[in-house]
């Protein structure tokens, strides 16, 4: 009795994803051997799309060992949708449970920061708050306005130098060792026109930005500093990188 | 039902070229001849500054949209919020072409990246034909449906590939996107004759598709396998001369997407493409 078309898509899935299907290998011209072609395909490809939005987490690891890395993930975490740009948002979270992360403890917040870039590189460019948008808010209105991130923009802090341990893993950077015990960072991933960066922002000035990003007047936001916290020049420099929109 | 064409108007001798990432800046500055510019539909619909170049090539080239996500063979039926999210491409981009393949790449919610093989029954044809349906009623236009490069077959099939996809066009009215170098590859690989693809009905088909492949052997066994990673070989040429010879020109696609070479060797490729079934150049190629 040949599979019906419904038993045949879920044996065939099955099988990709590592467990073997007698019933479908019996239908299988010229041999059950030919499955493992599509296996292979599916992971390598994968693996490969995960290579091209993490990066960075590979340059730390190098290729071969990334491979298995994903490859792990990948059986536990297949697409749900086609776009592979969007392919990975659980790949931090895997990282972090890792045995990976026993010894590179810093390695999830990589993937973070690699995650971030890429959602950013492929959010919508939206309308940006620019100073002149501003001119006609008086001064007194300016401390109860809420204000939004721009698509793409988000905050990803580490009590490691996620910023050096990122630009030394770029092709071509200098082999110079990167002090794990220097400190951790606040950085803000922002989509430019071309491409996608961060930026080192101070404690206060993340704190800030959260705050914008929960919708909280930008006083209230301010509020969410340290002591002495400058409100107009974070809301300046926030302003100036262009990570500022109006409220939707 | 005539397949629209767009401005590409089957006949033409033209061959396009995919726009690939590490190809776009170079296309933008210098906006080379070509036939026209072809896209993976997945690649650009998660906003990308590559979306606002494409944007702006599509003044001077015709657009061909090529998806490799719908899972035209799913018996499960269409994801629609992907449906949704190519069809809102496909208005805004206004291509000459959007095809998709003969095959099926999700099931119960998970999506496999590839292109997975059909049996060729009754049963995946009315599947595959109330799909395409969907698709091109989603779309409002009609769509091509390319042959696939298969690894394997199933005892089940009780049609064969050609009279699968003219069956398909016969009642979902759509095109076929005729891939020369999936026939060699397929027929390579499941010990079938190339031949029997050019029993296909002729005005059907809108588009050609030609690719290098690659030669693998598995356990002794030589597999062909479609990477589209280098150029086109001279058996898959002298194919594609009898396929032009049998059915006329059609807009055509030098597919290249690993190994990419040098625009100008990707150019040259599809340069020769566009010279085949030429009075006095069928011959030649």
């Amino acid at each position: 009795m040949p599979l019906a078309l419904r038993d045949l898509q879920r044996a065939f899935a099955a099988h990709l994803a590592g467990d073997d299907q007698p019933a479908l290998a019996a239908e299988v011209r010229p041999g059950a051997a030919r499955l493992g072609i599509h296996r292979h395909h599916v992971l390598d490809s994968l693996a490969s799309a995960l290579a091209a939005t993490f990066p960075t987490v590979q340059a730390v690891v190098g290729a071969d060992y990334f491979r298995g890395l994903a490859r792990a993930f990948i059986g536990g975490s297949l697409p749900v949708q086609p776009v592979l740009a969007e392919y990975g948002a659980d790949f931090p979270a895997f990282v972090a449970g890792h045995d990976v992360s026993r010894g590179l403890p810093y390695l999830a917040d990589v993937a973070r920061l690699d995650w971030a870039l890429n959602l950013a590189f492929h959010a919508p460019a939206g309308d940006r708050l620019v100073a002149a948008d501003l001119a006609t808010v008086p001064a007194d209105r300016l401390p109860a306005l809420r204000l939004a991130l721009a698509p793409g923009t988000a905050l990803v802090g580490s009590p490691y130098p996620l910023d050096r341990i990122w630009r030394a893993s770029q092709p071509g950077a200098p082999a110079d060792p990167v002090d794990l015990a220097s400190g951790g960072v606040h950085l803000l991933v922002l989509r430019r026109p071309d491409d996608a960066v961060f930026v080192a922002l101070s404690a206060g000035e993340a704190a800030f930005a959260r705050g914008i990003a929960e919708g909280l007047s930008l006083e209230d936001a301010a509020g969410r500093g340290a002591s002495g916290f400058d409100l107009s020049a974070a809301f300046a420099r926030l302003l100036g990188l262009g990570v500022l929109a109006a409220v939707q | 039902m005539q397949p629209v064409a767009g401005q590409l108007i089957v006949g033409q001798p033209v061959a396009g070229i995919g726009l690939r990432a590490p190809h776009l800046a170079e296309i933008v500055r210098e906006r080379p001849a070509t036939g026209f510019l072809e896209i993976h539909a997945e690649n650009y619909l998660a906003g990308s500054p590559a979306l606002q170049a494409l944007e702006s090539l599509r003044s001077d080239y015709a657009l061909s949209i090529h998806a490799v996500g719908l899972s035209l063979g799913s018996v499960e039926g269409l994801d629609e919020a992907h449906l949704a999210r190519v069809a809102a491409l496909v208005k805004r981009v206004e291509p000459a072409l959007v095809s998709d393949h003969l095959s099926w790449s999700s099931v119960d919610g998970r999506y496999f990246n590839d292109l997975l093989p059909l049996p060729y029954t009754e049963e995946s044809l009315a599947v595959v034909v109330r799909n395409v349906q969907h698709v091109q009623e989603a779309l409002g236009r009609t769509i091509s449906v390319e042959n696939p490069s298969c690894y394997l077959a199933f005892a089940q099939s009780t049609i064969s590939e050609p009279e699968f996809l003219a069956e398909l066009s016969r009642r979902s009215g759509c095109g076929l996107l005729l891939d020369v170098n999936n026939i060699a590859v397929t027929a390579h690989n499941l010990g079938l004759v190339a031949n029997d693809w050019l029993d296909l009905p002729g005005e059907a088909i809108t588009q050609y598709h030609l690719a290098g492949h690659a030669a693998n052997d598995a356990d002794g066994e030589r597999i062909l396998i479609d990477d589209h990673g280098s150029r086109v070989s001279d058996g898959v040429w002298s194919l594609f001369a009898e396929v032009v010879e049998r059915f006329g020109r059609r807009p055509t696609l030098v597919e290249w997407d690993t190994d990419l070479p040098a625009l100008p060797v990707l150019l040259e490729e599809a340069a020769r493409a566009a010279s085949v079934g030429g009075r006095g150049a069928a011959r030649a190629a």
